[in-house]
């Protein structure tokens, strides 16, 4: 890739216009899995985050080492190293949430975003622009994960971060859509989500063109 | 050879780092993390067993027990530490039986990965059934309002597996570590 564009442009399309989950529909797994609350949401966000940083920056510091054909062995010890230190640091210090998200943290390891990112963009560029896009990336998943959790918890929990939000005989009456905490709730909330950003995309590139 | 080497040369030192950083992580953090584990057995010991201030553990064949006992040293009650399948993965568990091994106080489940808003209904209220049944009694699950007297316990609606579960957990409690806890006073 071509050193074009500054890197705060990087981060932004990272963040919007390339979208890791709502543009790309990439690492769809942690998104339906875990978006059934705000928290959930938040510290697979952060994981994942910490892991694509580590990632690029380690690609990137070694971009002219790596030779081409063992670049995904080394993409992929380098990102299961961190998600394990990823993996014990949430134990260690925010243990309740970790045994909520379960397995689904040792397995960022397959998180296809982080190795696209190493391969479309550290092995070919600089620090500074590796980190960058890794930031972008990664708060451009965190987002779209919260998305997903503040609706999915909202309408089925009544809660969100678990404080009670809607009116207490609404989540004691039962009337709370219990259907969004479970799987169909998250294809329902990420279709919804992906068309009123693909509505937006088409809008602004028809604005573009006038 | 040579080749062999140029080619590889980073993967392997790439291993070795990696693996000594995890190591290190592993070390520094593993304390805390079996602090954690063991603050959320010893919280529900606490819920399960009524008035307990101390505890002494022991094992019976591969299930942790701990002897409960108030300020004053004198026994009030058992907490067993189980686990059995689930329906989407491993249930855990703490069951508080009396002194006298004849009802139990409580149970609370500690891991479960069932359902969200279906089957994880285990880890909250839906468990205070359980108290105050007899442990000579054999639990079954039944839909809609049930007998405690007959070790009945109401299944949670949607998660009926889930609920079954649970009791068969309790059930190999009862028949398997119960009739041993009179040994260990």
């Amino acid at each position: 890739m071509a050193e074009n564009g500054s890197n705060l442009q990087q981060f932004k399309e990272g963040v919007f216009s390339n979208n890791p989950v709502l543009v790309q529909l990439l690492g769809m797994c942690p998104t339906l899995a875990v978006t059934n609350s705000l928290e959930n949401a938040l510290v697979m966000g952060m994981a994942v985050t910490f892991v694509v940083v580590m990632s690029n920056l380690i690609t990137s510091l070694l971009r002219n080492l790596i030779k081409p054909h063992v670049r995904i062995l080394i993409f992929t010890i380098t990102i299961a190293t961190f998600v394990t230190i990823a993996d014990l640091a949430l134990k260690a210090y925010l243990f309740d949430v970790a045994r909520k998200l379960g397995a689904f943290v040792p397995l960022i390891i397959v998180n296809c975003i982080i190795i696209c990112r190493a391969e479309v963009v550290a092995i070919k560029s600089g620090v500074s622009r590796s980190l960058a896009d890794a930031l972008g990336i990664g708060l451009g998943f965190t987002m779209a994960l919260c998305i997903l959790g503040v609706v999915r918890e909202v309408l089925g929990s009544g809660t969100l971060l678990n404080q009670h939000v809607l009116p207490r005989d609404f989540i004691e009456g039962g009337h709370t859509w219990v259907i969004m905490v479970l799987p169909p709730g998250a294809f329902l909330t990420l279709g919804a989500v992906v068309g009123v950003v693909n509505h937006l995309r088409e809008r602004r590139a028809k604005g573009g063109a006038a | 050879m040579k080749k062999f080497v140029e080619e590889s040369w980073l993967v392997l030192v790439m291993g070795v780092i990696f693996a000594c950083l995890l190591a290190g992580t592993q070390t520094s953090l593993s304390a805390r993390i079996a602090e954690n584990q063991q603050r959320v057995l010893l919280q529900a010991i606490g819920e399960v067993v009524p008035g307990v201030e101390t505890t002494e553990e022991f094992k019976i064949e591969s299930n942790q027990v701990f002897k409960c006992l108030d300020k004053n040293g004198e026994l009030v009650g058992w907490a067993v530490d189980a686990s059995g399948g689930g329906f989407v993965d491993k249930i855990r568990l703490v069951v508080g039986i009396r002194a006298d091994g004849r009802e139990i106080t409580g149970l609370k489940v500690i891991e479960n990965l069932e359902t969200p808003g279906l089957g994880n209904k285990i880890e909250g209220p839906w468990a205070e059934q359980y108290t105050g049944i007899s442990t000579d009694l054999s639990l079954t699950v039944i839909k809609g309002d049930a007998d405690p007297a007959r070790g009945e316990i109401s299944a949670i609606t949607g998660a009926t597996w889930s609920s079954r579960y649970v009791t068969d957990i309790v059930n190999d409690v009862l028949t398997r570590i119960r009739p041993k806890l009179a040994e260990q006073q």
